[in-house]
């Protein structure tokens, strides 16, 4: 094994993408910052894309390791301390030029800085902090940051990457702690909630001192939604009302020591861009509706922006976990991923869409058309006067084929060759619409 | 027939706009039609019209006071947009537009409006588009990037980049319309034309490397997920042609 500082800068991220690139929370979005004189980089809400790697994932943030090096030993992490693999570790300097210089190019929208743990969970996360202390303040980046926080490490250091960092987020990896135990030895499901909690709750109060509401923005169509997972009856049945004006306090959770800080430090934007997590499938036994239920579970309780889903690719071999030959749940991922869009765009609940009796998505249909067959009782619907709702689940409407179609009935009738232009699908949609009670 | 031409710009669109109005011949008895005009019909007058900027500037606030600023929007994206009519579709959408008013752009099911949306939106995906694909190379201090749109869009990049780097020397070249947005360190940046000469010394840049080009490419190669390659996703995000100027895949 050759030592971190033999290697070229090359080298070092060549071995740091590499081990960086299986996680796959790579969005820019949800902060919105414009430019300052003197800095580099603003924030852009809906997020930009720069590449397109040979996967077709999207390359939006320069995605690296601050070091492989760890001492955990996770079963399904390239990293992991049992797997022989050339180590290296970056020094912040190095990070902080390879940020600037990129994103100077428009290679990327900024940084994605995941880590090892190296030595301990708290000198790990010091050098994290350190490294996005240089970059916002010496190198005066103000461009887009997404930063892991560390399971285990202290709270002052998490909240101090809270004020530096747009994202931060702790991968929940499985979602049941059976499963947990097996496969991540190390760790445990509170060591992770804990912190995600903490983090919420600091977000929600941020976001009051800064004069909005304390849950984070979600799609606009949602306002319209009355079954939304988002909606303020739904919310309050799961314990955490809408608009609560002083969540930490009546929740009896603790938020990070702010009081510290001063006051000003409240008007300081901590975490703008929200939480994520992710979860492997593929690798433990769970089913598609445990892991929506999940999902669900997460945006409602504890505000993620986003939970991601990472296919298992298998790259080590062990007992506890499927065969190296097995086939990369690439479908299964797809399908999640479209009832998560389902979840926060189109007012689908979980239950909605699977149940202990249908416990996995259909491979053949996508998870709304899946829901229409099921329900042909409600279609076909009117396209000149049902509700917006109504129209959000007619498969082949999106959220914005339904928007035009609601602005522009007003003025006038609409046929399916006006819808064509629109933007809806009609190829999947004429099946459960009528235009002035005709179908197509 | 008569026939109102004018060149390929906003102000001579404009005015070209404002002249067929007030020529006062009726609606259904002009057509406007951009430079150059490579077949001229039978039995039509043509009328060349010049940019002028005070009909510009009447005929931009009309659209916002009278219409809406959406339809403003709509109408500045359709005439940087690429469409060989879109002169004329401009001219039908703001003779509605005139008439009914700030509910203009919600009347889809009218071809005139649906139309204006639809160039309006070619121009803005392109211009998102080349937001995140226009890559800048380091020459002499300035990054310098060049990008051949379809549409007319290097302002609208610009104004991006402006916001994004107001510190930094850089310039942005359209190489088929040989215009350039140039922005100076802490200046608003401004627009120019390019002779051959220049161009040709400026697209020497292009084959400029430096340690974070081959860093980038490392970078790029390493990412990618050997067991989920999927080129047909890659080419569905990104089409072959927008990566002719990119640096990963000029090696």
């Amino acid at each position: 094994m050759k030592i971190a500082s033999e290697l070229s800068l090359q080298e070092k991220l060549h071995i740091l993408a590499d081990g960086a690139k299986y996680d796959v929370a790579c969005t820019s979005s949800g902060a919105d910052r414009r430019g300052r004189k003197g800095c580099l980089g603003n924030a852009v809400a809906a997020g930009i894309c720069h590449s397109f790697a040979s996967d077709g994932r999207c390359i939006s943030l320069l995605k690296i390791l601050l070091t492989n090096h760890c001492i955990y030993d996770c079963k399904y992490c390239i990293n992991r301390c049992t797997n022989d693999i050339a180590r290296a570790a970056f020094t912040p300097r190095e990070v902080c030029e390879l940020t600037t210089e990129f994103y100077r190019r428009n290679y990327i929208e900024g940084l994605f800085l995941s880590s090892g743990v190296w030595n301990s969970p708290a000198f790990t996360m010091e050098r994290l902090c350190e490294t996005l202390y240089l970059l916002r303040n010496v190198y005066h980046f103000n461009g887009y940051i997404h930063v892991k926080a560390i399971p285990g490490a202290p709270d002052e250091l998490l909240a101090a990457a809270g004020y530096l960092a747009d994202r931060m987020s702790i991968n929940l990896e499985l979602p049941t702690g059976e499963s947990m135990k097996k496969l991540a030895p190390n760790k445990n499901h509170n060591m992770i909630l804990r912190p995600m909690r903490m983090m919420a709750d600091t977000i929600a109060q941020h976001r009051l001192a800064a004069g909005k509401s304390a849950q984070m923005e979600r799609s606009r169509s949602n306002r319209y939604l009355t079954g939304s997972i988002f909606s303020k009856e739904r919310l309050e049945q799961t314990g955490r009302v809408a608009g609560n004006t002083q969540p930490a306090k009546t929740q009896g959770t603790k938020t990070y020591a702010l009081q510290k800080m001063g006051k000003t430090e409240w008007k300081q934007p901590f975490v703008p861009a929200g939480q994520s997590t992710q979860m492997i499938i593929g690798a433990t036994p769970e089913t598609d509706y445990h892991l929506l239920r999940t999902t669900q579970y997460l945006y409602q309780n504890y505000d993620l922006k986003r939970v991601f889903y990472s296919a298992y690719v298998p790259l080590n071999e062990d007992g506890a976990l499927p065969a190296p030959d097995t086939p990369v749940p690439l479908l299964r991922e797809h399908r999640l991923y479209q009832a998560d869009w389902l979840l926060r765009f189109y007012g689908f609940s979980a239950d909605e869409l699977l149940s202990e009796q249908r416990p996995n998505f259909n491979e053949e249909l996508d998870p709304k058309c899946d829901w229409a067959l099921r329900h042909l009782e409600r279609f076909p619907v009117e396209v000149n006067t049902a509700q917006y709702e109504t129209l959000l689940r007619v498969p082949g409407v999106g959220p914005k084929s339904a928007l035009r179609i609601v602005q522009s009935r007003r003025y006038g009738k609409l046929d399916f060759a006006h819808l064509k232009r629109m933007g809806v699908v009609l190829k999947r949609a004429h099946y459960f619409l009528t235009c002035d009670g005709k179908m197509m | 027939m008569t026939v109102f031409t004018c060149k390929d710009s906003f102000e001579a669109m404009m005015t070209c706009i404002y002249a067929a109005w007030a020529s006062g011949i009726g609606h259904d008895d002009v057509r406007l039609q951009l430079e150059p005009v490579f077949q001229r019909e039978l039995f039509c007058t043509y009328v060349h019209v010049e940019a002028d900027v005070q009909k510009t500037e009447k005929v931009v606030s009309a659209i916002q006071k009278k219409i809406s600023y959406e339809a403003y929007r709509q109408v500045f994206l359709a005439s940087v947009s690429c469409g060989e009519d879109r002169l004329d579709a401009i001219y039908r959408f703001l003779v509605l537009g005139f008439s009914v008013g700030a509910k203009l752009t919600g009347m889809l099911f009218r071809p005139e409006v649906m139309w204006v949306l639809e160039l309006s939106r070619k121009a803005a995906n392109e211009a998102n588009f080349f937001r995140e694909f226009t890559r800048f190379a380091l020459a002499d201090g300035i990054y310098v990037a060049h990008i051949e749109p379809k549409c007319n869009i290097v302002a609208v990049t610009a104004e991006h980049f402006a916001d994004r780097m107001p510190s930094a020397r850089w310039m942005i070249i359209d190489d088929q319309r040989r215009i350039a947005a140039v922005h100076p360190a802490d200046c608003p940046f401004y627009m120019t034309e390019l002779s051959g000469e220049e161009l040709r010394r400026l697209k020497e840049t292009e084959a400029e490397k430096d340690a974070y080009t081959g860093l980038w490419i490392e970078f790029f190669q390493t990412t990618g997920i050997e067991a989920r390659k999927n080129p047909g996703c890659q080419r569905n995000h990104m089409p072959l042609w927008y990566r002719r100027h990119m640096t990963e895949f000029l090696v």
